[in-house]
């Protein structure tokens, strides 16, 4: 199995609260990880403090075995971490097809200098990404949705646009967050099996859910957290059937 | 006809500075006030490099230009590290303290400004030729701020503004972006500012007040933030309805609180019934 | 050496002449701690606030004491309706804050040149005179104004205080301040509470257009130079800092006035904005910003 994060002792605290309190954590390629645990356990921060939202306090992250937590956000995500957010933030007065267009890893259309004075190139780099966007809207069924307008779409669709905005990032790690969250139907479908084929086809994958039943699809491992700290790390079922995380969790 | 050229080069000039003005802050979403100091230090580096140099004017603009990108970088790399909001006030006393250093300084004049500013192009061919310059770069500053704004850089630019955080987490570096857009927009400012300088061959601190920073606010406002030619109209308009009451022959005590009267009623009107503008798309229909 | 009577005048003279800054300052900083505001359209109520009292006393030879009851009323009206029919607007639509820079500074102008319309730009005196007898306190010139100066602003920053401190109509305006969204949960109202500052703020307003006016001449314009002033004090005393920004006023007086004795005067306002020039581009961060949540506060 070949490492792709590594978090080594990370500390967080605003104020008084301990948003992650010493976490260990690895993802090796091919692997799809479930992060479960109730409100306000720091799934979300670590995910913020993985993708460089966040600054730790202390600790190390690293990616393919360069450290990487001393890196700013925007190149973090260059290096390869593709991440959802819970509440999407889709480009909201952007086409579909133009949310997906500004985000690749390289976006050469980003420096003036390139579009003033190599225009060509960059616009070829853009026919490069249209074509990627496609693809990834054709494997979600989502091709004719290309050119309207993000608000647009149904709940369910934006969750899906949101996904594909992150995958047009090609990078070793994928973090996604509740992406099952308000979707049902065909959606939950097509989001289960785009994530397996991402992991299949060598990605780390970590996903926060609330969705048990999506986690024990998914998952061979999982990890529960709370107050900030890993309290367990195991195959999804023996995380369920912990007596101690089931009373913390499902309030059973 | 003397007098309508000068009048004309003036809207020429406001619209280059409202036109870069809605660059930073219609589309860069940058929240600064200060666009009329990056006009004066154009104005005043090439005022004062005509006055004690003998290099080539165009040379002197550029320089004007390039003084006022240096000012803009540092002020932006300063106060956006803080957060964008801080920006405006920043920005603001940026502004003041600036004004208030020109006031003090023997080289710039003083409160009473900086004249004799040498006449480069002399005989009665002087007016057209500064209207056709000034007409010719407000023309070239609109198209190539279009320019900008459209392609891929402004795909860019409207992801930044419309969710900065996810737009950075993709790869994007939001940061370098503002600061080039503030960069680029206050440099287009100091070139208004330099040729400025050598056509009224007078500058002097009342020119850049806050009150003209209202004023530019005001033409991008009401001509449609964040649209092409929003801040055309919007100079166009604001110059020109000044110039149609000037027909009135009113004492000058009541023309000029009249003139302002209209200004602001107008800009009120618009903020609360057409916030896009006149050339804005009402955002209702954008967020439907 | 310097002669310790003439530096206790300097000192004096300097804390006095704050005063009328410091109370502006203290209600604009107020402003911005509560509804997380640069209102300039203070610098619109300052000249409403003046040219009331000064309609009321040389136009129609009201007493004293009227004239500031009456400029309360129109002060306190324009400040309310502002917050009622503007602010709440732009809030309910969630405007940038932008817009609501826009708005603040618009109407600021538009009252002034409605002002400048019906007065002129001509500097105008509360009272014929503005020269206030003066008495010789331990070798130290103190002026009546001095003394109405200094009590209305230690008067006025002490009975804020005891407002903030123990009513519950003050201790909300810091709940708000801290989370407008959290308060409203708590079933405090935002609403009423950013009316509550807006008539705190008109009385301060008063308090300093009256010192100003009874000190010097004002044109219409002047509001707007002062609120800048305003904004100094805010900026050097930390934002939602709303003594430490009064302080930081004092401060700023008193260095203006001890300049004088190693600068010549045309370098004293230099001075000021050096502070604030310093300030915003080597420290930004030094300028401590804990309340600093402009769009969140007033955008939502």
């Amino acid at each position: 199995m070949t490492e792709v994060l590594r978090v080594e002792r990370l500390n967080k605290r605003f104020g008084g609260i301990v948003v992650s309190d010493n976490v260990d954590l690895t993802i090796a390629r091919g692997e799809i990880l479930g992060l479960i645990g109730p409100n306000g356990a720091g799934k979300t921060s670590l995910f913020n403090l993985i993708s460089g939202v966040l600054r730790p306090d202390s600790g190390r992250i690293f990616l393919n075995g360069e450290p990487i937590d001393r890196s700013k956000l925007f190149r973090r995500a260059r290096m390869g971490i593709a991440r959802t957010w819970q509440h999407m933030l889709l480009f909201r007065t952007m086409t579909v097809i133009d949310n997906l267009l500004v985000a690749p890893r390289a976006y050469p259309g980003e420096s003036i200098l390139r579009v003033t004075f190599g225009l060509g190139a960059v616009r070829a780099a853009d026919r490069q990404a249209r074509d990627r966007a496609m693809a990834i809207l054709t494997r979600m069924g989502l091709e004719h949705t290309a050119e309207s307008m993000v608000t647009d779409l149904p709940f369910g669709q934006q969750k899906l646009i949101g996904l594909a905005r992150t995958l047009m990032n090609d990078g070793p790690l994928l973090l996604l967050d509740e992406p099952m969250a308000g979707v049902e139907g065909a959606a939950y479908e097509t989001i289960k099996t785009v994530v397996r084929e991402e992991a299949a086809s060598g990605r780390a994958v970590c996903v926060v859910e609330h969705n048990v039943s999506f986690i024990r699809d998914l998952c061979s491992r999982a990890v529960f957290m709370a107050n900030g700290k890993i309290l367990q790390d195991g195959t999804v079922e023996e995380l369920i059937s912990s007596s101690v995380l089931t009373e913390l969790y499902f309030g059973v | 006809m003397e007098y309508l050229a000068t009048v004309a080069i003036l809207i020429a000039l406001y619209v280059i500075l409202a036109a870069s003005y809605n660059l930073v802050i219609g589309y860069g979403g940058l929240a600064t006030v200060a666009h009329p100091i990056f006009f004066a230090i154009g104005a005043y580096t090439a005022g004062l490099l005509a006055i004690h140099t003998d290099l080539p004017p165009v040379l002197n603009v550029l320089l004007g230009a390039v003084a006022a990108m240096a000012a803009s970088v540092t002020l932006a790399a300063s106060s956006l590290r803080v957060s964008g909001d801080y920006l405006l006030i920043a920005s603001l006393g940026f502004q003041l303290g600036l004004l208030q250093l020109i006031r003090n300084l023997e080289l710039t004049g003083g409160p009473g400004g900086l004249s004799n500013i040498p006449s480069t192009i002399v005989g009665a061919a002087r007016t057209p030729i500064f209207l056709a310059i000034t007409i010719g770069l407000a023309i070239a500053s609109v198209l190539a701020i279009r320019a900008i704004v459209q392609g891929p850089y402004g795909r860019a630019i409207t992801a930044m503004r419309d969710e900065e955080l996810a737009f950075t987490a993709l790869g994007r570096n939001a940061m370098t972006m503002k600061i080039v857009i503030f960069a680029i927009g206050c440099g287009i400012a100091g070139v208004a500012g330099g040729i400025y300088a050598y056509y009224f061959q007078y500058i002097s601190p009342d020119q850049f007040e806050v009150l003209q920073s209202a004023q530019i606010l005001t033409m991008v406002v009401l001509g449609g933030m964040g649209t092409a030619y929003g801040p055309v109209v919007g100079a166009l308009l604001l110059l020109a309805i000044p110039q149609a009451i000037t027909f009135l022959h009113l004492p000058p005590s009541i023309m000029a609180p009249t003139q302002g009267i209209i200004f602001t009623t107008l800009v009120l009107i618009f903020l609360f019934v057409r916030p896009a503008g006149i050339m804005g798309v009402d955002s209702s229909k954008v967020r439907s | 050496m310097y002669d310790p009577i003439i530096l206790a005048q300097i000192f004096w003279t300097g804390l006095a002449s704050a005063s009328p800054h410091v109370l502006m300052t203290v209600g604009f900083a107020l402003t911005l701690k509560v509804t997380g505001l640069w209102n300039f359209a203070q610098a619109g109520f300052m000249a409403v606030a003046f040219y009331t009292m000064y309609m009321a006393l040389n136009w129609l030879g009201l007493p004293i004491a009227v004239a500031v009851l009456l400029a309360i009323g129109t002060t306190v009206a324009a400040s309310l309706a502002t917050e009622a029919y503007g602010l709440q607007v732009l809030r309910e639509r969630q405007s940038g804050n932008l817009t609501f820079f826009i708005f603040t500074l618009i109407l600021s102008e538009f009252l002034i040149y409605v002002i400048t319309l019906i007065f002129g730009t001509e500097p105008q005196t509360l009272f014929k005179s503005i020269l206030s007898p003066v008495q010789i306190i331990g070798g130290v010139a103190v002026s009546d104004w001095d003394m109405l100066g200094v009590g209305l602003m230690i008067g006025g920053m002490f009975a804020l205080w005891l407002f903030m401190t123990f009513t519950r109509d003050g201790q909300f305006l810091t709940a708000v301040a801290d989370n407008a969204k959290l308060a409203e949960l708590y079933g405090i109202s935002a609403r009423r509470s950013y009316r509550v500052t807006a008539v705190i703020a008109s009385l301060f307003i008063v308090a300093s257009m009256y010192l100003i006016g009874s000190h010097g001449g004002i044109v219409p314009n002047t509001p707007l130079e002062l609120v800048l002033s305003a904004v100094l004090g805010t900026l050097l005393g930390g934002i939602g800092r709303v003594f430490a920004a009064g302080a930081a006023s004092i401060f700023l007086a008193l260095i203006q006035s001890f300049s004088i004795l190693f600068l010549a005067s045309r370098w004293q306002n230099l001075l000021l904005y050096g502070f604030l020039f310093v300030a915003i581009l080597l420290f930004p961060r030094g300028v401590r910003l804990p309340k600093f949540r402009f769009a969140l506060l007033a955008g939502r």
